[in-house]
């Protein structure tokens, strides 16, 4: 399904954003909200895992309803995972895409990552802390 | 111990009656004194002039609205720029220089001491941390009270205590050394979008009018004995026909301090125009100065305007959207909570406007007109005005009936009708200069006995010495010579140190704030006023106990106590 | 002990009556705040040594080494990219300034990827805006417009808008209208007395929309833009009209999506147009907590609120080319120092993961992403918990955050003085 993927602040990835390596900051940020007729028409609810794919890469989410959110539109906290899709195209202001990139969703039975994961496969390491 | 010996300086100092004496000058520790060792560094004045450091005592160089100014201008950034070099930092700006480059560039014209036109007690904080980036000027701040809620609730109860009570303790929390009104009562009704027509016309809500503001805030300046009198922006600025407003309020203003004026009305070309309209504004400079020259209790500056492009910015909000809806250029606005406004818009002043060239020439008139050159100093209202480089230029102009004359040839025919420039026969003289860049900054701010603005036993050594002869220049003649002078000194001395040479500063700046604690009667202090308390933490958005400025703002503050009244 | 009037450094409404009752160097309770304050001051798990990656992993090192070894890796840099800054306090800030135009780097804050845009906007058209202090007092109508403040900002609301008493408004809930104009139905959405509902990407259209409106031009309006109903339109437009002060926020919304600086322009023009109808304002909602005092430090330095390259002896500004995430994209820097931020997490993949190709320095109280690009870490205090200093409210109010206690910790100013002054060859700025 042919989406519009939205990010934005919202207060549990506020709350746990000083802690990035911990599990809850993981649910967090890697929950995408969909539509429920969306999620209907994709054959997935709430808490099934779905592949988010754009021309920069892809990546696997939780998936979360929400009536508030448009038909044909996700939403995901900003942060890593979102942030492992977007392209880093700023047209010249700066600013990249995070509101408006398009993506590709489907359903998918393949892992959540860490953020440690995700930060290694761009090359870093993780620093185990607790 | 450092010492300085200075010799064959060609003295002008206005307030030991010095005018033109080749003399010698001992520097120790940063004051002037009777004499130095033979180890004192020797500077060779070579017979230039040299005067006390400038002072510029109304100048819009630090806080919330400058740095506005520069944040929304990168094209002013382009437009002034240099590199690192030796002491010197980066430097961006052109008419609103980031903090280094307004220091360097005052300091490389002698400039010591300067005067930040407007704080908002609330973002005081700000004010204070770009002083600490101007680092060789001495700094003070003007505060603003012309929308001021405690204030006008004290002057409608017609309460010169109270109202003296609300000063001291706002100067004291902003750090702040005197009062200013910006279009007193306007700030407040532009809080809703409108503005006051009249110094008789009463501030919505608040049932007090300009007139009463003004003249409790003079009575309760003398009250608490500020050094500084009261700093009046007049209603109506930039209105055609608003010089019956500013001789209105000249008319209130009385004789109440032996020492300086009472009240000090600034960047009056602002406020002297006649007509009704766009098309037949004229100038009332005549009227203006007529009233001033009458009136010892009244000094003014200039507000001198320059050609070409600059910003404007002022707490006067609602005179700022005004000129946006003539300008439609970019416009920024600020109000600030129970206190005042603010707001900001680039301008370009041109000779092709009959408008511009007929305010470029009163600014000029009130200098020529005032026959007391203590009554008229010389400002631009940097950067309303002009940049503050363009000083030279005004001396030039006011010292050479010629280089006006040039001048005005270029200009839109209209200004010879409707001013009476060029029919000014008077060329001012050093001494004139002097005064008016100086000495007379010193006395009207209350700053001569801090050592300012002269060059006696114990003055605080602030120095320029100037690359001019004045033995052998005719500034009538020769005033390409004095603009060049009075761009870059030869030496600039600040507190004892030679901080520039040739236009290049050489050391770490170390300069110092003055602020003024003045003191009241136990029983009227604010903080103890319950019903005070309740109305700040009520409407402020800020905890009353986060409000004043801490003294690590100050590394260098020097507080001026006052004599508590009763 | 109770400490009373505690400023809360999370976001940008500074929110400065918070109550902290601490014990044995710990606090213990916070009072006043929101769910975002308590996290930040009670959940405050620190990194507690410098470390440095090695071939076999992380390994602790003293402080001394880790100034010495970012200094030298600064030093020997071609072009080194200095970024964040907006949760720390202006002192660090002013220090990392003084950096950059020492080393010739290029420095930036995070507004780059919050309101940078908005900076654009108001650079090509001005900003009318006020202290928050203003719209309590006097708001009868406030506009949201692609922000989230329960989310985001959680306080501003009660603090300064829809809840806040005020000296104009004492009866604040029945007198002040609320519009909240979002792409999706958020739960700030949900209090709203009118919620616009745009279609993703529309923002700019339906602001042409009312400005034409407002201008009295109605008659060219469509029935439906960007999904808005032209009744809606029209009506929203005549709330504001008729309000006695208005004041639009707004968030990541309009920065964000397409059209970027220009729907802040349009915006901002909107608001001009109401002017000369009635009173009206607008304002950034500023993110993290001293992000507006970056874009100030940097401004009365530089001359320039963000993206500030030093690489040409002078200051230089030129977004798109001189912001974080182009330099990274182009794979440009070839070294970084990140204090104070997170752009392993907030940066799109292809500019973090240059981080992981050049030795990065990490200047940072917590670990974070981009702890795992970096080469070097060196936790500090936090700014408000541990260490005072200056912050700027999103409105441009200078408050000062306290130190409440103490955790043994060096502040990140002190770390980055040391820093300069290896540089410097032992002299300070």
């Amino acid at each position: 399904m042919k989406c519009i993927l939205n990010t934005g602040r919202t207060v549990p990835q506020g709350v746990s954003v000083e802690h990035k390596g911990a599990d809850v900051y993981r649910t967090i940020a890697s929950s995408c909200f969909l539509n429920p007729v969306d999620m209907m028409i994709l054959g997935i609810e709430d808490g099934d895992r779905i592949r988010v794919t754009t021309p920069t890469g892809h990546i696997v989410l939780t998936a979360r309803p929400a009536e508030g959110v448009a038909r044909n539109e996700i939403f995901v906290a900003i942060g890593p995972y979102a942030n492992h899709i977007i392209s880093s195209e700023t047209h010249g202001t700066g600013m990249p895409d995070f509101k408006s990139q398009r993506v590709d969703v489907e359903p998918t039975k393949e892992p959540l990552k860490s953020v440690g994961e995700l930060m290694e496969a761009i090359g870093g390491l993780r620093y185990d802390h607790t | 111990m450092t010492e300085i010996w200075v010799k064959n300086a060609c003295v002008i100092d206005p307030l030991n009656h010095i005018n033109g004496e080749i003399m010698d000058i001992a520097i120790r520790d940063g004051r002037i004194v009777e004499s130095v060792s033979d180890r004192a560094d020797v500077i060779d004045a070579q017979r230039c002039l040299t005067l006390p450091g400038g002072i510029d005592s109304h100048t819009h160089v630090s806080g919330t609205k400058v740095n506005f100014g520069r944040y929304m201008s990168p094209e002013d950034m382009r437009a002034g720029r240099t590199k690192r070099k030796g002491k010197m930092h980066v430097t961006s700006g052109y008419y609103v220089p980031t903090t280094f480059g307004n220091s360097y560039r005052y300091s490389a014209m002698g400039y010591t001491t300067l005067l930040e036109g407007a704080m908002a007690p609330l973002e005081a904080r700000h004010t204070h941390e770009e002083f600490t980036a101007t680092p060789h000027q001495d700094m003070m701040a003007n505060t603003l009270f012309d929308g001021n809620w405690a204030v006008m609730d004290a002057v409608r109860e017609k309460d010169v205590r109270k109202t003296a009570a609300v000063v001291a303790w706002t100067l004291k929390a902003a750090r702040g050394y005197g009062i200013k009104l910006t279009n007193p009562g306007g700030t407040e009704a532009w809080g809703f979008g409108e503005d006051l027509t009249g110094i008789h016309e009463m501030v919505p809500h608040f049932a007090v009018t300009p007139a009463e503001i003004i003249t409790t805030m003079m009575r309760a300046n003398e009250l608490l004995k500020l050094p500084h009198s009261v700093h009046l922006h007049c209603n109506n600025l930039g209105k055609p026909g608003n010089y019956q407003t500013t001789l209105e309020t000249f008319d209130i203003v009385p004789d109440l301090n032996p020492d300086r004026q009472t009240l000090y009305a600034t960047h009056v070309q602002f406020h002297a125009y006649g007509g009704g309209t766009w098309k037949n504004i004229c100038s009332k400079a005549e009227e203006i100065t007529s009233s001033v020259n009458s009136r010892p209790q009244i000094v003014m500056d200039m507000g001198q305007i320059m050609f070409g492009r600059t910003m404007t910015m002022t707490a006067d909000g609602p005179m700022e959207f005004n000129l946006h809806c003539l300008h439609h250029n970019k416009w920024s606005n600020h109000d600030v909570e129970l206190e005042t406004g603010s707001g900001i818009i680039p301008v370009t002043y041109s000779k092709k406007s009959a408008v511009n060239c007929i305010m470029w020439a009163i600014g000029l008139e009130l200098a020529l007109l005032t026959k007391n050159p203590y009554q008229c100093l010389l400002e631009t209202d940097n950067p309303n005005g002009a940049p503050f480089v363009k000083y030279p230029e005004i001396i030039g102009l006011l010292m050479s009936k010629r280089y006006r004359d040039e001048e005005c040839a270029t200009l839109h025919p209209e200004t010879e009708k409707r001013t009476s420039l060029c029919a000014l026969e008077r060329e001012l003289n050093w001494h004139d200069i002097a005064v008016m860049t100086r000495a007379g900054q010193a006395k009207a701010l209350g700053i001569v006995n801090q050592g300012k603005g002269h060059l006696g036993i114990g003055a605080e050594a602030d120095i320029a010495i100037y690359p001019i002869r004045t033995d052998s220049v005719d500034p009538a003649r020769e005033y390409r010579k004095v603009v060049e002078g009075f761009q870059k000194t030869r030496y600039t001395i600040k507190r004892g140190r030679v901080v520039s040479r040739d236009g290049d500063i050489i050391v770490d700046g170390a300069n110092a704030t003055f602020w003024v604690d003045a003191m009241v009667p136990e029983d009227l202090k604010m903080e103890n006023d319950p019903e005070f308390i309740k109305r700040f933490e009520q409407f402020y958005t800020v905890r009353m106990s986060n409000y004043p400025v801490q003294d690590v703002y100050l590394p260098r503050g020097r507080r001026i106590e006052t004599e508590v009244f009763t | 002990m109770i400490i009373h009037d505690v400023i809360c450094p999370f976001c940008g409404c500074l929110c400065d009556d918070l109550e902290l009752e601490c014990e044995g160097g710990k606090i213990i309770k916070v009072q006043n705040g929101c769910a975002l304050a308590e996290s930040t001051f009670m959940t405050d798990t620190r990194l507690p040594a410098p470390i440095r990656r090695t071939e076999s992993g992380w390994e602790e090192i003293s402080y001394n080494e880790a100034i010495k070894e970012t200094a030298e890796i600064l030093q020997g840099a071609d072009r080194p990219l200095l970024y964040g800054w907006s949760s720390t306090h202006g002192e660090a800030q002013s220090v990392g300034v003084h950096i950059a135009e020492l080393i010739g780097a290029v420095i930036d804050n995070t507004s780059t990827v919050c309101h940078g845009p908005s900076i654009l906007a108001i650079q090509e058209v001005g900003h009318p805006g006020c202290t928050l202090g203003q719209v309590k007092n006097r708001a009868d109508v406030i506009i949201y417009w692609g922000c989230n403040p329960i989310e985001a900002h959680p306080r501003h609301m009660s603090r300064y808008t829809t809840y806040a008493t005020g000296f104009f408004v004492p009866d604040a809930q029945r007198e002040r209208t609320v519009i909240v104009v979002d792409t999706r139905r958020t739960d700030t959405a949900g209090i709203a007395d009118e919620f616009v509902q745009i279609e993703h990407g529309g923002d700019y259209a339906v602001l042409s929309a009312l400005r034409a409106i407002v201008r009295g031009k109605a008659s060219v309006i469509p029935a439906k833009v960007a999904g808005v109903s032209k009744e809606q339109l029209i009506r929203i437009a005549e709330i504001c009209k008729t309000a006695k002060f208005g004041a639009i926020f707004f968030g990541l919304g309009l920065t964000m999506s397409r059209g970027k600086y220009k729907n802040i322009r349009n915006a901002i023009e909107l608001t001009d147009e109401l002017n000369r109808h009635t009173k009206f304002v607008i304002s950034p909602l500023r993110g993290h907590g001293n992000v507006y005092g970056s874009n100030e430090v940097f401004t009365w330095m530089t001359g320039y609120p963000f993206a500030v390259d030093f690489a040409r002896g002078i200051a230089f500004y030129n977004p798109g080319e001189t912001t974080a995430v182009d330099i990274l994209r182009r794979g440009e820097c070839d070294a970084a120092l990140i204090v104070a931020s997170d752009p392993g997490a907030n940066f799109p993949r292809a500019a973090a993961a240059h981080l992981a190709k050049i030795p990065t320095v990490v200047i940072d109280p917590h670990v974070n992403a981009t702890t795992a690009l970096a080469r070097i870490h060196i936790p500090c205090t936090a700014a408000g918990i541990d260490a005072a200093g200056t912050a700027y409210r999103m409105d441009g109010v200078p408050i000062r955050l306290k130190k409440v206690i103490d955790r043994g910790y060096p502040d990140d100013a002190e770390i980055l003085k040391k820093i300069y002054d290896r540089l410097n060859g032992g002299k300070g700025p």
